[in-house]
């Protein structure tokens, strides 16, 4: 996901600014890279660099770019690294065409090489390059920049929203398929965006683009055809936005996070796609893993989480697999022959990065999962994997959970020796768990949000699940919430339990007999029992009850239902979960 | 964009309630059901409506819709059966590609309109389904399963309910849950959670709990200044007096509570726990109401006791008249085990009466 925004104007006035501005509020589609074209008659000028809107504005002095045309990208890296190589917008060899792009191109490596073989020189890794580069060549052929463009456009395979400008041409180009692309008319000024709230400060007349449509707009007019060649009538297109349209990006979901949640499925199917993507990676870190005197796992919050449901796994193995929580990283003394796996959904939590350094420097070998490409744990790491999340905008991790779990049983299935196909039906695990449970889950939410304390209790496999369901309701809903492992529970915990206690029982199949012991020392004790399970039913006065083929898939059951028992708690008691107080997504401080 | 409300089902479930008024036109805190649905698609940008409604009791619709000036509309009378008759008849009337279909029984907030039309501008052509979580009652609902992009209709198996409004592109079609199917099948229509308040008026217990959750989300008490209230009277918190209601000596509103316009409120009377008295409806003397819902120009004689009870506009209840609501094991929605009765406008309960619970007349 990037964010794309295009604005050609009759004047030249506040245009650096108002693209800012544009690139702000396109931020959450994507924030490791950052880059701004800017066209005055004949002359063509791309800064860009590796950061955020604030950081990119200032590092290259962004506001002094002028230009009747403008184009802006936010970048959320697949192809290439977040670099200042690799930041868009891209150029062909006469840096007379400048192009940005959303989405993937499947043909971008065939594409390449032919355009190589034709003399054309790139200098990014992204698959984006090779369209200004298409374009050059067919404007090359004789073909006028129109003509040229849709060309490009028909040689593409993949998805994309692209908008491109030529020199000498107060226009820009746009097409769009299966990514999304929307024209705000203004007086004099036309925009070309990602999305509605990037312009609506500006404009509130809207021209929509339908998937297989390309085009231009100019200053003062719009043209649009689609790829048979059909000029579409834009004034049946117009839409004035007489509405609150800020929280479009939100795609009618009332917060990120459940919007988040629902992305989980596809999230775990990127993420396992792109580890097939590189099964050699894969099994030079399966390689390294097994030769291992010893295993840690750092991770701070969730990622910790994620990183105990692995170490349980491993030890379960026959490895020594030991879970650290980041923040207490000087407890342990790594030495050589031992391997760290660092988790990290940014890539830039400042206690996991602490404890990677002091590893590394005592020999460790250091493997790290980020969900930011070539975030500062990446980089200070010997293997790199990710996940493929994609941007996470809530601060309250979820589908990015699922895909840490999705990226370290894939892992485990090398180790264990399990066939990792069984792991392809996780993303249809997540949609029938939500299908089955999010009603139920709502309802939970609501009472649990009356509650002043509730456990979480687990054995096993549950047990990080349930200490990652506790800590999201406490995150978002602020009701204090505690984990343990249920057969421990009656080693002092049970002495708060008195009659109407809520009790969510984490039950993952495997250990449901042992854990009807414990529902039942709950129950005579008066305990509101809940339960989550999977498989087995555990008989808890209110339960979810989801069916799995394979055991490697049943955190994939339970983490959407924990995540949504906590959002649907939090909007219970009008709290808005995107932005829980005291919380930052990034933990940069130590 | 225009609207097509569908205002011309026979409500079943609030039968024989819906005989005499039609549902859409049911008055909940000073404003027919209708209306919610009709302020969501002004505040979504909608200008034009087209409401389908049936023969027998078109005109209430109509007496609303007139009411509401600043949008202009149209009313068909629904010839085709179902509700897939119902959304063919409305967007027949409809010149545009595109229409916002919401059905006229949903109590939600005008944000649930606002993001269904963001998510139409951000979906690029594609008509768009909201899905709301459910947990009770779920076959009343039209449940839906995720799959990949795409929703399946299903009869079990899901939690996840149609929200009763969609924006939908005008297509030939025969039976509307197979073209939403079909939509979907084409890779033509998107869905989105909505997680914010949404009731569907199909049942008694979603009228009380309408009442229920609509007053929990006024936080702040009013007074109309015209009211007129006893010293001697206590008010509690969160209560909303209209304009001319009268709060007689002695009497109690516990709050939360609903008092509507020229309301009266006898001597000694106890109006608690999310009750909504309507427009013009008199309680007597030493009356207690709660959880409980009396219609415009109502009449509630002294002494009687209403729990978990819907009156309809115009009914009479004599006095000492108490009805039951617990324990009661048919309710379909509710989330407790109890309800009362249900009494149809115009009709007359006799002075004395003890109503089982679930009682219907």
């Amino acid at each position: 996901m990037c964010g794309i925004i295009g604005i050609t104007s009759l004047t030249d006035k506040n245009l650096a600014q108002i693209t800012v501005s544009c690139l702000e509020k396109l931020e959450y589609r994507g924030y490791d890279s950052v880059g701004v074209a800017s066209l005055q008659g004949s002359i063509l000028e791309v800064r860009k660099a590796k950061g955020t809107v604030k950081e990119v504005v200032q590092k290259k002095n962004i506001l002094s770019m002028r230009g009747n045309v403008f184009l802006g990208h936010t970048r959320w890296a697949t192809h290439g690294p977040p670099s200042d190589y690799n930041a868009h917008p891209h150029t062909d060899c006469s840096n007379s065409i400048a192009v940005i792009h959303n989405g993937t191109l499947k043909n971008f490596k065939e594409l390449k090489e032919s355009l190589i073989a034709l003399g054309h020189i790139f200098r990014s890794e992204t698959d984006t390059e090779v369209i200004p580069h298409l374009i050059e060549e067919y404007r090359k052929k004789g073909f006028d920049t129109f003509t040229a463009f849709k060309k490009a456009v028909l040689d593409l395979e993949g998805s994309y929203a692209i908008l491109a400008i030529v020199k000498g041409e107060n226009r820009i180009y746009f097409a769009k398929k299966d990514n999304p692309l929307v024209i705000g008319m203004g007086e004099g000024t036309n925009f070309v965006a990602s999305d509605i709230p990037a312009f609506l400060d500006y404009t509130k007349k809207v021209v929509i683009i339908n998937d297989g449509e390309l085009g231009y707009v100019t200053p003062t007019s719009i043209y649009i055809e689609d790829l048979r060649g059909n000029v579409i009538d834009v004034t049946k297109r117009i839409r004035i936005i007489d509405w609150d349209a800020q929280a479009a990006s939100k795609e009618g979901y009332p917060h990120f996070m459940l919007k988040e949640i629902h992305e989980s499925a596809r999230a775990i199917n990127d993420t396992i796609n792109g580890l097939l993507s590189e099964t050699e990676l894969v099994e030079e870190i399966t390689e390294r893993l097994k030769g291992s005197d010893r295993i840690i796992v750092i991770a701070a919050g969730t990622s910790y989480h994620a990183g105990l449901y692995f170490t349980i796994l491993l030890n379960r193995l026959g490895y020594t697999a030991l879970p650290v929580i980041a923040s207490e990283y000087y407890n342990i003394n790594a030495k050589r022959g031992d391997s760290v796996i660092a988790i990290s959904q940014s890539g830039e939590t400042i206690d996991v990065l602490m404890g990677i350094r002091k590893m590394k420097e005592k020999g460790a070998t250091i493997i790290s999962i980020t969900n930011v490409i070539d975030s500062a744990i990446s980089r200070e790491s010997d293997y790199k994997l990710y996940m493929r999340a994609g941007p996470e905008i809530g601060v309250a991790a979820t589908k990015t959970f699922s895909s840490q779990l999705a990226v370290l049983l894939f892992l485990y299935a090398y180790l264990a020796k399990i066939d990792y196909k069984e792991l392809l039906s996780a993303p249809e695990v997540i949609k029938n768990s939500i299908s089955l449970g999010e009603g139920i889950a709502k309802k939970v939410g609501e009472e649990l949000a009356l509650q002043k304390s509730v456990y979480y209790l687990g054995r096993g496999l549950s047990l990080p699940l349930a200490m990652e369901g506790a800590l999201k309701i406490k995150e978002i809903a602020y009701v204090h919430a505690e984990a343990y492992p249920a057969g421990e529970s009656k080693h002092g915990p049970i002495a708060l339990v008195e009659k109407g206690y809520p009790v969510v029982f984490i039950n993952d199949g495997e250990l449901t007999d042992l854990l009807e012991n414990n529902l039942h020392e709950m129950k005579a004790r008066g305990a509101k029992t809940y339960a989550i399970s999977v498989n087995k039913r555990l008989g808890a006065e209110t339960e979810i009850l989801i069916k799995v083929d394979k055991d490697i898939l049943s955190p994939f059951a339970i983490s959407p239902i924990i995540q949504l028992i906590a959002y649907y708690a939090s909007t219970a008691k009008s709290l808005d979960p995107d932005r829980p107080r005291n919380l930052a997504k990034t933990v940069t401080v130590e | 964009m225009k609207g097509v409300i569908l205002a011309g089902g026979s409500g079943e479930g609030l039968s024989p309630y819906t005989m005499k008024r039609q549902k859409e036109t049911i008055g909940i805190l000073g404003s027919a059901v209708l209306e919610y649905v009709i302020n969501g698609l002004k505040k979504a940008g909608v200008k034009e409506l087209i409401v389908v409604t049936n023969k027998e009791r078109g005109y209430q619709v109509e007496e609303i819709l007139s009411k509401n000036t600043e949008i202009s509309f149209e009313l068909v009378i629904q010839k085709s059966q179902g509700i897939s008759g119902a959304v063919r008849d409305g967007l027949e009337k409809v010149d545009e590609d595109y229409a916002l279909v919401a059905y006229g029984d949903i109590i939600t907030t005008e944000d649930f309109y606002v993001n269904l039309m963001n998510a139409f501008l951000s979906s690029g052509d594609k008509s768009v389904f909201p899905l709301v979580p459910v947990s009770e009652g779920l076959t009343t609902y039209g449940l839906v399963k995720i799959e990949d992009n795409k929703i399946r209709i299903v009869n079990e198996g899901s939690t996840l309910a149609l929200a009763g409004a969609y924006i939908i592109k005008k297509d030939y079609f025969d039976d509307i849950l197979s073209y939403i199917s079909e939509l979907f099948k084409r890779d033509s229509a998107r869905y989105f959670i909505w997680s914010g308040l949404w009731l569907d008026i199909g049942y008694p217990e979603d009228i009380i709990r309408a009442v229920e959750v609509l007053l929990s989300n006024k936080r702040n008490s009013y007074i109309s200044e015209t009211a007129e209230i006893s010293k001697t009277a206590v008010l509690g918190k969160n209560i909303i007096i209209e304009d001319n209601a009268v709060v007689e000596d002695y009497s109690i509103i516990k709050g939360p509570a609903y008092i509507g316009k020229n309301a009266y409120i006898g001597s000694y009377s106890l109006v608690r726990d999310y009750s909504d008295v309507e427009e013009g409806a008199k309680i007597g003397a030493y009356c207690e109401i709660a959880h409980s819902i009396v219609g415009k120009d109502a009449e509630v004689d002294s002494k009687s006791y209403l729990t978990f009870t819907i009156v309809g506009d115009h009914a009479k209840i004599g006095a000492s008249v108490v009805t039951l609501s617990y324990p009661y094991n048919k309710v379909i929605r509710g989330k407790v085990n109890k309800m009362g009765s249900l009494i149809s406008p115009y009709s007359e309960i006799e002075a004395g009466k003890i109503l089982q619970p679930g009682f219907r007349i």
